[in-house]
């Protein structure tokens, strides 16, 4: 229904423009906030791509909710030796592996 | 800043100074969000000297210390023997300038986090910049309370350790946004509290973005801000927090050099052990710093780009959190 090119074609050539047309043109004063730009681009260009249902799926199973996780933690359950630790910390683990995959997908490698 | 300010101000210093001060030329430095920092060319006495004077922006927030507390800690920290630029005067009067202020000496070097990293990793660590570290360390931990003269920093905590959780979870309920991997990291720490050791004086911001170098030497240690009392270890794991490292993950040491020369040039009073706890809640907090950064974002009191990318620093903390948690765990089963 939509019109092509979709939200990440769109995404990435904006940031080649940003970043291979107007960060040369600018002058140095301005290269930092234009570099920031391009780093939020790509992190929303991946944030369209990402797939949080699987993670959310195994989240509810075991806990209901990230507040309810949270909130169970800081209660003490999950702890080492006590039931469902290894899954809660296999749980947080892939959680964490894909929001950095979104945020800082360099932190990723060599994991 | 205007020609009546600098009269007035020139009249004050004159005063402050018991002998005749000029002011030859007058820059504004760098104007942060909260403060401002002038150097002043000035003559005293008809000797030139250099100095930097530090006020507020018009809109402080009530967050940080006032001058001068900041003041209060500069005069503390130089008697006893830290690097910081020599404080001078201070001024609570704020209709000299407009707010109040204090000078202190103009001292060299630059304070560039990421160009002192390069180098030191260019070289294969500088272990002679992180012994001056670990030494200027040791001089702010040997203040410890009761000092009336840091009155405003209160009461020390019972136990540092116990009082960092609390304060953490504090600005994680504030703040609202669940976030089950840092409570994952408190949990561990409530798990692996360390026996109190008697509070002192941290610096608690104690990183290398925060260290003015001129060659090998430290020329001041900055920003104050943050200053409380503590456990003396809180400091040696902030600047250890992989976070902090530039890339240069084996140099422990603020991706400047290893942790081996830093705890030689602290000293006795170090303990290797009480680390691995510190270094983790030196992550936590860096995330619930950044979280809070975030928000100021997310709630439209202060939008703008770098803010909203803070926040997504916070998911490589938390995988940086996830393997402290495991390594503290191996270390203490």
């Amino acid at each position: 229904m939509l019109e092509a090119p979709d939200a990440t074609d769109l995404l990435a050539t904006a940031r080649e423009a940003l970043l291979e047309k107007l960060l040369p043109a600018l002058p140095p004063a301005l290269h930092y906030e234009a570099r920031m730009a391009a780093n939020a681009i790509a992190i929303a260009s991946r944030a369209t791509a990402a797939d949080p249902a699987p993670a959310e799926a195994r989240l509810r199973t075991l806990a209901g909710d990230a507040a309810t996780f949270a909130a169970r933690i800081r209660a003490g359950e999950f702890r080492p030796g006590m039931p469902r630790h290894a899954e809660a910390a296999a749980l947080l683990a892939e959680m964490t592996r894909l929001r950095c995959s979104v945020s800082a997908p360099r932190a990723l490698r060599g994991t | 800043m205007d020609e009546t300010r600098r009269t007035a101000l020139n009249a004050w210093l004159s005063q402050a100074a018991g002998a005749a001060v000029e002011i030859g030329g007058a820059s504004l430095l760098s104007g942060g969000a909260i403060q401002q920092n002038w150097a002043l060319s000035v003559t005293r006495g008809g000797g030139a000297e250099e100095w930097v004077l530090r006020t507020d922006n018009a809109a402080t927030l009530a967050v940080s210390l006032s001058r001068s507390e900041e003041y209060a800690l500069l005069r503390a920290v130089f008697a006893a023997g830290v690097t910081v630029p020599e404080p001078l005067f201070c001024c609570d009067d704020a209709t000299i300038i407009g707010a109040p202020f204090f000078v202190m000496r103009r001292v060299a070097g630059t304070a560039t986090a990421f160009r002192l990293a390069k180098q030191a990793a260019a070289m294969g660590g500088n272990a002679e910049l992180v012994r001056h570290a670990g030494r200027e360390m040791a001089r702010i931990h040997s203040i410890a309370p009761p000092r009336g003269d840091l009155a405003f920093l209160g009461t020390p905590p019972a136990d540092a350790g116990i009082e960092f959780i609390r304060a953490m979870r504090e600005r994680l309920d504030a703040a609202g946004t669940p976030r089950p991997v840092l409570e994952w990291g408190l949990s561990a720490l409530e798990r692996n509290l360390l026996p109190p050791l008697p509070p002192v004086l941290c610096h608690n911001d104690f990183r290398t973005g925060n260290l003015m170098v001129q060659g090998h030497a430290i020329t001041a240690v900055l920003d104050w801000e943050f200053a409380a009392w503590g456990d003396p270890h809180a400091d040696l794991g902030w600047l250890c927090a992989p976070c902090w490292r530039f890339g240069n993950l084996a140099l422990e040491a603020g991706g400047l050099g290893p942790r081996a020369p830093l705890l030689e040039g602290y000293g006795p009073g170090a303990d290797p052990a009480r680390l691995p706890f510190w270094e983790l809640a030196g992550t936590i907090r860096w995330a619930v710093i950044a979280a809070d950064q975030g928000a100021r974002h997310l709630s439209g009191q202060e939008r703008g780009l770098e803010l909203a990318l803070t926040a997504h620093i916070i998911p490589e903390l938390e995988l940086d959190i996830l393997r402290q948690v495991e390594a503290l765990g191996a270390g203490s089963a």
